[in-house]
């Protein structure tokens, strides 16, 4: 064997202090860092769908609808509200779109703009969808908003998560 | 490609002699285990720290799920011990940690006292162990409160009254602690946390450094 | 090291500019067996460290930490226990002339004493002998507080039963965690009579008895609400019979109804029963 490629006692020991340090560090935060990223790894359950509006009422122009959920934080339980904009699309099918702007998040309204009567208009940085929730062109935004599950039961929309959409 | 690294950094701040100070620093026989088994006594302030350590992360860690708020805190320690991962795990090890650090203190404070090893010039270092004890006691009396069950409440109330009964600031010194002349409430936890996690703790570090440095500028105490 | 003129300076700063050998240092030639900190000495130390580091897991591990219900100000029946190494000072209280009205000379004059003294040994223990035989005196007082504080802590032990207390005052899991149907009649009048001391839960507390999973039948249950059983008094329940019907239904059915997912028909609330709970619920 070469000189070079001898380890010395010293390297040795280097090595193995590294390994007991090693195996020292990993024990005590093995367990400290499963217990931090938990949330990370809990699995998304599905919601439970709710029941918001009659299917009767619903027109083809996008009207908001609000209800509320049980909500549970961990060791803190609430209600939450939440709100749709839910119309007949030309097709005759339901769609709901949540009105959180994918730009930073604001709220969007319909048609709140004079300008742009046949639009959802985000009043934080004027940023505009069409009617099925696509994002303008040439405006902040650069995602569709987001679109509830829904089904129909017994005459009356339940709706469930929203889902995000591709960037258009 | 390390080295490199290591030798712009050395070049411009010198840390070469930082460290090998302390890589080099002398060990002396006696109180090496490999060659006197007795000498494992000279384990329990390494230990000590060891244990410290081991608190100061667990707590860290903690900290992310604990609120300390009356309402809350007892229900946010169940939920982190019954529902996060190693959460069972990570408030056992502050909490069994927290019993250790007192056994390995007291036993790290009877080797030197039996050896006689604070005597001149070691005399400040002895002092401000005694003082780290104290903050170790004071971080298991505060810390208790925290998990806010019947155990913590009444056992806080017994310590309130016991601080009430020195004469003349007594109710002064309860009241600055409980926050409220009569009540064990809401403030009470909420300064018994701030103390737990940031005043003793901080008191804690300082000593510590004071305590290490000593050592290092002193050596260990010789063989008997 | 260079000193006086010629010293080289990296830039305007003050950090020489002069390199050095990286080399450890050689206690070779040192008397005795001397070695260097790092790597072997930290290496025998480590090692220590590593096998204190899985004693103290396998604590951690099969010693759940205790976790109490949640404080009840109101609840005067609880008998407090500090942490045990404060047990020593909470026995000292108890004896005549430490508690009481001497309360300041055990409180504070006492272990006030105790502590200055140990805070300021090398100041009063000043010769310059080491050895624990050459001064009698200072070992003779620091062993006999190590024995007192021993003693103290064995006397208060002696008189706590932990076993009991764990049972007594520990969290019942299954009763926190059990969802109770409060929406049906049987739910008012249970609140209205019972629940000032069967709990909010049927969990009980102290000398009552838990309600959850009873084994006793609905007519068993309408007589003890009338006639009292053991330490429960006759007539603390007042109503009409249909009430009592609804009651009597209502505890019955408490246990199977609620619950959720596992868990709730093992009837112990035992550590070891949570702590297999909790890497249950965990996986979810």
């Amino acid at each position: 064997m070469s000189d070079k490629k001898r380890v010395s006692r010293r390297q040795f020991l280097n090595y193995t202090l590294t390994g007991v340090g090693g195996f020292m560090a990993a024990g005590m935060l093995a367990p400290m860092v499963r217990f931090a990223i938990d949330p990370v790894l809990q699995k998304q359950e599905g919601g439970t769908m709710h029941s918001v509006i009659s299917v009767d009422e619903i027109t083809n122009e996008p009207q908001r609808v609000e209800w509320t959920v049980d909500q549970v934080d961990a060791w803190y339980e609430s209600q939450v509200q939440k709100t749709a904009w839910v119309y007949n699309d030309e097709n005759g099918d339901i769609l709901a779109l949540s009105p959180i702007c994918t730009h930073l998040g604001c709220t969007v309204d319909w048609a709140s703009n004079d300008q742009y009567p046949d639009q959802f208009y985000c009043p934080c940085h004027g940023g505009r969808y069409t009617k099925d929730g696509v994002n303008v062109k040439g405006t902040p935004p650069t995602a569709p908003l987001p679109v509830y599950e829904h089904e129909v039961k017994e005459g009356m929309l339940y709706l469930g998560d929203s889902k995000s959409r591709k960037g258009a | 490609m390390l080295q490199k690294l290591y030798d712009w950094v050395d070049e411009r701040v010198d840390i070469t002699p930082l460290w090998r100070d302390i890589a080099d620093h002398e060990v002396p026989e006696h109180v090496n285990p490999a060659h006197h088994f007795s000498a494992f006594v000279y384990c329990f302030g390494g230990l000590t720290f060891f244990v410290t350590v081991i608190q100061i992360l667990s707590g860290m860690f903690l900290t992310m799920y604990y609120v300390p708020d009356i309402e809350n805190a007892w229900k946010s320690v169940y939920y982190l011990q019954r529902e996060v991962a190693y959460g069972q795990i990570v408030r056992g090890m502050h909490h069994w940690g927290a019993s250790l650090v007192i056994v390995m203190l007291f036993l790290h404070t009877l080797r030197v006292f039996f050896q006689g090893a604070y005597k001149k010039p070691r005399e400040l270092n002895w002092v401000i162990g005694v003082l780290l004890f104290f903050v170790m006691l004071g971080l298991g009396f505060t810390g208790y409160l925290l998990p806010w069950d019947n155990k913590a409440y009444f056992a806080t109330q017994v310590g309130l009254e016991i601080a009430a009964a020195t004469p003349v600031i007594g109710d002064g010194i309860r009241t600055l602690l409980a926050g409220d002349p009569s009540i064990v409430g809401a403030q009470t936890l909420t300064r018994f946390f701030a103390i737990h996690v940031f005043f003793l703790p901080a008191a804690l570090f300082g000593l510590m450094a004071f305590h290490f440095i000593l050592i290092r500028k002193q050596g260990i105490s010789g063989p008997l | 090291m260079h000193r006086g003129k010629g010293m080289k300076f990296v830039g305007d700063s003050r950090v020489t500019a002069e390199k050095k050998a990286n080399l450890p240092k050689d206690y070779s030639e040192y008397p005795g067996r001397t070695e260097a900190f790092w790597p072997n000495f930290l290496l025998k130390e480590w090692l220590v460290g590593s096998v204190f580091l899985i004693g103290f897991l396998i604590l951690t591990a099969a010693h759940p930490s205790p976790l109490e219900q949640q404080a009840d100000p109101t609840n005067a029946g609880y008998i407090p226990l500090p942490d045990w190494y404060f047990l020593f000072l909470y026995q000292f209280l108890k004896y005549q002339y430490a508690g009481g009205e001497f309360i300041v000379l055990g409180a504070i004059v006492m272990p006030g004493l105790a502590f200055g003294a140990l805070l300021l040994a090398p100041f009063l223990d000043r010769g310059p002998e080491r050895r624990p035989t050459k001064r009698p005196i200072a070992v003779g007082l620091m062993l006999l507080g190590v024995f007192a504080t021993f003693w103290l802590t064995y006397e208060s032990v002696q008189h706590a039963d932990y076993a009991h207390r764990a049972e007594k005052y520990g969290v019942n899991v299954e009763a926190v965690e059990s969802e109770i149907d409060k929406s049906g009649p049987g739910w008012e009048v249970y609140e209205a009579n019972c629940m000032s001391c069967h709990g909010e839960a049927l969990q009980g507390q102290g000398n009552y008895p838990s309600l959850m999973d009873t084994e006793k039948s609905a007519d068993e249950i309408k007589d003890i609400a009338q006639n009292g059983i053991g330490q429960m008094p006759a007539g603390i329940f007042n109503g009409s019979d249909e009430e009592l019907q609804q009651l009597a239904d209502f505890i019955k059915n408490a246990g199977s109804g609620g619950g959720g997912e596992g868990g709730s028909s093992e009837g112990e609330s035992s550590e070891e029963g949570s702590s297999e709970d909790g890497e249950s619920a965990s996986g979810h």
